[in-house]
């Protein structure tokens, strides 16, 4: 690989790890000196004022922000993020029992919009002369893209749970079940899946598609399309050697941010379908004022960002070569 | 000839005066309010002005606006030209700007009107109940007494003691007996306003239905263009100013301040947005200002980035060098100079992030953190509606619409922008 | 070709897959009950049920010395053996000696002794475990910080008799014995101080009829039957699994699919759904918890900084506050928002009405009146001079905020009816709603003005916690409500008197509370609860619907 490049990696690289810790900062003082106080569900009603502020020491509170913020960063450096006020466990702990699940399920509806949104795009533009053939996936996607995930996804609830009873509605695995089987326990995960997927899939999709229809149809217009088709190369040749590649390469650093929002993004998927996602978890933690585990989920978010950017830049550097390659031949 | 006709002005001709038609009684009483208000202002100021409230202006307000419209429209429409062509997005614009305008005319009824719930509760389209004329109070004649019994009828509040809404009646001996669904209810026959020696009875419509609290769904639509509209521009302009102010400082000075603001841009582009505006929400409480706020400030990076491209490009242009020689302020170039430069990737940018605005209004309505109650907002419509799906589809349907269309609308204007302003994109 | 095609056939084999996993959802397994709980709990340790559902659960899992029942007829709890085979109080009620069973077993083999019932005391009252009962030991020997006086309070007779040990002046009861014990040979080995946050809170070691067998965070709790236990039923229930479903629409269409067996609070408005169903039953357990329309009858501000105690502006007096609740159609609300009233009630006092013995049969509701309700706000000086709409006294108006948890949204349907009931009478608020942490918080510091909450009266009833007018020693005095004597009236409940004598207290302290209103006191509300009708022997009271759940049976 070429090394200019490998230092502008690295280099964006540490500056978003920069980024990252000044944003944890940020948010750490931000929860600090914002109204509510996270100890007040741990009050019992024959408690008095003076024992109450006990309780405030146990959760470390009592003391001023900035105190609060030195010993933070000392733990943060050490690996160590605090204990979560509602799981009673370190943040880590917590969100290793989250993560893996968020990555599959994410990766899962990401390969779903990135794939439909493109196989559509190519239907739709092999298809641009029966105007109403595109002009009708153009509006559904619209349509679909209007359509908010708590709205569809009760709406799928209501259809496939409850009138066809077709597929479960929450959780991810039959609960009861008792099964080792490496089949029946993936199986049991893969129909559990398939609404939220689908909910997820109905909100990206439309933007895949409306950013590779546009980006297929300005390559289209590019003089080099021009030139290979003056030389007799054939449509086909044209539209899956040339074109598609191109029209993918400015969609990766979209995809890159898209796939780490996706991570904390499903959230209103998550609540609908009772999954054990970051999203639901970040949200709770808001809500409690779970201050350490709110830290430790914006980090962990912040984390995933920065590797889907990663990976994204690499891919887009290696897509680019092959490009270069191609029209040199 | 027939693209002659259908023109954008026409449509805005036909659809205010059929408007004026249909509100005519409606504006006469506005005229004869305003008549009353003026002398009331020359008799006794202080009570005017103890009378005059935002809804007052507002009736005042759209409906001379709506009578001096199309004469507008005749006199200057050649000169508007954007928007010549007629398509079904263009219309609804039309449509959304006069429903944001006009809502008091539209509808002549507050969006918060509710009674009887018995009666009136999650009605579905088009059902139509019963309405009973109570008498009403004498009150002694004098000019604020009158002012004060115009205004009751032109601006609406959201109760109404005159009335009762019901199922049907029966006539007894020198009372009436009220259904209003499983309950009756008994009236005195002096309390109820009698027309040839039969209580007066008349229907009212729910042209879309109600909602949970008996209120009108289509009023709560038409004031919902203001309200969704309103949190989307609001909040889309202070993505528009933090952007473009930001944008065209770090295009302009490069250096230090660049290195500075496009970290900070950075950071916001690598953190979930959605996380960060539910914990603002829920931490600092969800009115109407926070929701725009918040909203309005996730928004701004990628109007940045475009205003720093732009300015940098710009800066090297030659009458760039020499506006700026010639000594014009910062505040100057950017208005003078860059800003009609980078005005058409500006306003595609913010068109399309309108859409995206009310969007994610609709989606913190889900987690309760919308612009709450208070409001007639589409996306809280739409959450009740979610929670009421088996009972009444109106509450999904309508207000769905009004976002999908919102939507295509802000999307073909995006694009049609664009191609104005880049001719040879996407053809 | 290549990338496209490969995504095109990666695509269909995920769909074919999809297309083949669609199938009948299966229902839950014979002899496991699945009942939906909305939050995940924080942990197994029946010191620190802070919540509802942990409550429940750690009741299930940890035994009580005794064990009370709610007896209808009566209309009051009773009592009940549990680790407590007897007990004989000493005639003047300052002591008791009770026989404890030998057989019982915590689930890691260790026996149950007296020990932990000791322990158990020692652990709940000591300040340094802040455990949820942690100030209530109020009939015991203690010292200053509330911790039970070990020495003073507990005499080991046997093995298996000990004699508690009550403070002279105090009306002990049955219900200060009822509380899950704790293992002493686990809890005991930890520093008091973490026992909240121990890793043996997620691995309990425990007495009861059922033992955790599966926690998995957001997902599931699962219990399965200890068969060694005494309250061990060959016919029960094998398994019960505690299932997180946060989203109300998804635990009703469960519900009516299967997956799940019971769920609880459900909407009076979906009632008429579910009840087409045949496999379903639905109960409503009569209400203990009210709604009400808090009127802060202090002036906040006042309160905050100089810490006095001065009337409120608006809400001071009770007339302005009796108007208010004039103005509030309330059956209309019962009847839109509970089915026609069927799962609710009005509420005129405190005392729910399931104490159908300190229940005062005299007080009739406030009828919903906008005349009387303006007349008098008129004769407490608040009139419309200006003819602005709003009412007005000494330049003051009538204009406040109300402030909502956005949890409940039958406070907010509420609220927002209530705004146009009191706009006709000339009072104009705005409805503020509050996230509820935040919303608790403002409500402890009392510096809301007006609010709707609700509250769920303890068992066995406790009024002075709510209602004693000295603020230090009643945190849960919201409105702050100032009366003499209704003190009077609180301090003679808690003496040793007889339960006949405590109902006719109870009965003046809601005609006092009644006259001044203090808050608007809006409806009980049922709790339904709906289940699938193959579980039998369900008993559902207002103690909750897991209760004795080791008599359930399947079908």
């Amino acid at each position: 690989m070429n090394h200019d490049l490998i230092k502008i990696l690295i280099k964006r690289f540490i500056s978003s790890v920069l980024i990252l810790f000044f944003l944890i900062s940020f948010l750490f003082i931000l929860l600090r000196i914002a109204p509510g106080d996270p100890t007040q569900r741990y009050i019992s009603p024959g408690l008095s004022p003076q024992l109450a502020e006990k309780v405030k020491v146990s959760f470390n509170l009592d003391r001023s922000v900035q105190e609060q913020y030195l010993s933070f960063v000392k733990n943060f450096f050490s690996g160590d993020l605090g204990v979560s006020y509602s799981f009673h466990t370190s943040v880590t702990n917590v969100l290793f029992e989250f993560l893996p699940f968020t990555i599959s399920f994410s990766l899962i509806a990401f390969f779903f919009q990135f794939s439909l949104g493109l196989l559509l795009a190519v239907f739709a533009y092999k298809n641009r002369s029966k105007k109403y053939l595109d002009g009708f996936i153009s509006g559904t996607n619209m349509f679909l893209y209007a359509v908010p995930s708590f709205v569809s996804g009760v709406f799928l609830i209501y259809l496939f749970s409850v009138k066809l009873e077709l597929l479960p509605s929450s959780g991810i695995k039959n609960i009861t079940s008792v099964t080792s089987d490496f089949g029946e326990l993936l199986f049991d995960y893969l129909t559990h899946l398939i609404l939220p997927v689908i909910c997820l899939a109905l909100a990206g999709t439309p933007v895949y598609f409306k950013y590779f229809r546009d980006n297929i149809e300005q390559n289209y217009n590019k003089l080099y399309v021009r030139y290979l088709r003056s030389n007799g190369v054939t449509e086909n040749v044209i539209l899956y050697k040339h074109v598609i590649p191109n029209a993918i390469s400015p969609i990766i650093s979209y995809a890159g941010v898209d796939l780490g929002m996706l991570f904390s993004s499903v959230l209103i998927t998550e609540v609908i379908f009772s999954l054990p996602g970051m999203g639901r978890l970040a949200v709770g933690a808001i809500l409690d004022r779970d201050f350490p585990l709110v830290v430790g989920c914006a980090l962990s978010a912040g984390t995933l960002m920065i590797i889907t950017n990663f990976i994204a830049d690499i891919i887009k550097f290696k897509i680019d070569k092959r490009l270069i390659n191609g029209v040199l031949n | 000839m027939i693209k002659k006709i259908f023109q954008i002005k026409y449509i805005i001709i036909v659809l205010s005066v059929c408007l004026i038609i249909s509100r005519f009684g409606l504006l006469c009483q506005t005229a004869v309010l305003a008549r009353q208000y003026i002398s009331l202002i020359m008799s006794d100021f202080i009570t005017a002005t103890v009378q005059t409230d935002f809804q007052l202006i507002d009736c005042f307000f759209s409906a001379l606006l709506l009578v001096i419209l199309p004469i507008i429209v005749i006199i200057g429409g050649k000169r508007i030209k954007l928007l010549k062509a007629v398509s079904w997005q263009a219309t609804a614009l039309v449509v959304f700007v006069f429903a944001f305008i006009f809502a008091p005319v539209i509808t002549n009824e507050n969006p918060d009107f509710q009674k009887n719930l018995s009666v009136t509760r999650l009605l579905s389209p088009l059902s139509s109940v019963k309405v009973l004329h109570l008498k009403e109070k004498k009150e002694d004649n004098n000019p604020l007494n009158d002012f004060l019994k115009t205004k009751s009828r032109v601006v609406k509040s959201s109760f109404d003691e005159s009335i009762l809404f019901c199922n049907s009646i029966t006539v007894k001996k020198n009372n009436l007996e009220v259904r209003q669904n499983e309950t009756n209810i008994e009236v005195m026959l002096n309390d109820v306003e009698i027309k040839n020696g039969e209580p007066v009875l008349t229907t009212k419509l729910f042209f879309l239905g109600t909602d949970e609290y008996g209120r009108d769904v289509f009023t709560r639509l038409i004031y919902g263009v203001r309200i969704s509209l309103t949190i989307g521009f609001c909040s889309v302009i202070i993505s528009l100013l933090i952007g473009v102010v930001f944008g065209f400082i770090t295009g302009i000075k490069g250096g230090f301040t660049d290195i500075i603001i496009s970290r900070i841009t950075e950071m916001f582009l690598s953190f979930p947005l959605i996380f960060f505006v539910i914990l603002i929400l829920a931490l600092f409480g969800n009115s109407i200002f926070t929701v725009i706020f918040v909203l309005g400030f996730s928004g701004w990076m990628s109007l940045l980035k475009i205003v720093k491209g732009e300015t940098v490009a710009l800066r090297n242009k030659d009458y760039f060098i020499t506006a700026q020689q010639l000594g014009l302020s910062k505040k100057q170039l950017l208005i003078k100079e860059a800003l009609p430069v980078m005005l058409a990737p500006i306003i595609v940018n913010t068109v399309f992030q309108l859409g995206n605005v009310i969007l994610a209004e609709s989606a913190l309505s889900f987690l309760g953190l919308g612009v709450g109650a208070e409001y007639p907002s589409w996306g809280g419509m739409l959450q009740s509606g979610q929670e009421n799906i088996s009972r009444a589809w109106q509450l999904l349907a309508f207000p769905g619409m009004m976002i999908v269309t919102t939507l295509l609308t802000a999307n073909k204007f995006g694009r049609e922008l664009s191609k104005y302003y880049n001719p040879g994109f996407g053809e | 070709m290549s990338l496209v095609k490969r995504v095109t056939i990666l695509f269909f084999f995920t769909l074919i897959t999809i297309f083949f996993g669609c199938k009948k959802t299966n229902p839950v397994e014979k002899n496991t009950v699945v009942i939906a709980i909305p939050a995940d709990i924080e942990r197994i340790n029946p010191l620190y049920s802070f919540s509802f559902d942990e409550a429940n659960i750690n009741e299930l899992l940890f035994l009580s010395l005794v064990k009370h029942s709610w007896d209808e007829k009566k209309g009051d709890l009773s009592t009940e053996p549990m680790l407590a085979v007897s007990w004989e109080w000493a005639k003047d009620s300052s002591s008791i000696i009770i026989n404890i069973r030998n057989d019982v077993k915590w689930s890691d083999g260790a026996p149950l002794t007296i020990d932990d019932v000791i322990f158990s005391f020692d652990v709940y009252s000591d300040p340094e475990v802040q455990s949820y009962l942690y100030g209530t030991f109020k009939a015991f020997y203690t010292d200053k910080d509330n911790h039970i006086d070990i020495k003073k309070t507990f005499e080991k007779i046997s093995d298996s008799k000990l004699k508690i040990n009550f403070l002279p002046a105090s009306s002990p009861s049955m219900y200060n014995l009822d509380f899950p014990i704790a293992p002493k040979h686990i809890y005991g080995k930890i520093k008091r101080k973490d026992l909240i946050n121990a890793a043996e809170n997620f691995h309990p070691v425990t007495s009861g009829a059922f033992m955790l067998e599966k926690w998995e965070r957001n997902q599931s709790i699962i219990l399965k039957e200890s068969v060694s236990s005494f309250l061990h039923n060959t016919d029960g229930v094998a398994r019960l699994a505690f299932k997180i479903i946060p989203e109300y629409a998804s635990r009703l269409a469960q519900l009516k699919n299967n997956e799940i067996d019971l769920v609880e609070d459900i909407k009076p408005e979906d009632v008429k759904d579910l009840k087409i169903s045949e496999k379903l039953q639905i109960v409503p357990v009569k209400g203990r918890e009210y709604d009400y329309i808090g009127w802060n009858n202090i002036d906040p501000e006042k309160y905050s900084k100089e810490k006095r105690l001065v009337p409120n502006k608006l809400f001071g007096s009770s007339k302005v506050r009796r108007a208010l609740s004039m103005a509030i159609n309330r059956d209309e609300i019962l009847k839109e928002y509970f089915a026609g009233g069927e799962y609710g009630s009005l509420a005129n006092s405190p005392v729910s009405p399931i104490f159908k013995n300190a229940i005062n049969p005299a007080i009739t509701p406030y009828k919903y009146d906008l005349e009387q309700a303006k007349k008098l706000l008129a004769e407490d000086g608040w009139s419309d001079t200006n003819k602005d709409g709003i009412i007005e006294k000494k330049g003051e108006k009538f204009k406040f905020t109300l402030s909502v948890p956005t949890n409940k949204p039958r406070r907010l349907f509420a609220a927002t009816l209530l705004k146009n009931s009191l706009k006709q009478i000339g009072i104009d608020f705005s409805i503020e709603q509050l996230e509820p942490g935040d919303f608790i918080e403002k409500l402890s510091k009392k510096s809301l003005n007006a609010w709707i909450a609700g509250w769920a009266v303890p068992l066995p009833l406790d009024l002075k916690i709510s209602w004693y007018s000295d603020l230090n020693k009643t945190p849960m005095n919201f409105c702050s409500y100032q009366n003499k004597n209704v003190d009077l009236l609180l301090d003679e409940i808690e003496k040793r008197i007889s339960n006949d004598q405590k109902n006719n207290l109870y009965k003046k302290l809601e005609e006092i509370l009644y006259a001044d209103q203090p808050v608007t006191f809006l409806f009980w509300i049922d709790n339904v609860v709906v289940y699938n009708k193959r579980i039998q022997n369900i008993d559902v009271n207002p103690l909750g619907v897991v209760h004795h759940c080791w008599k359930w049976s399947v079908k």
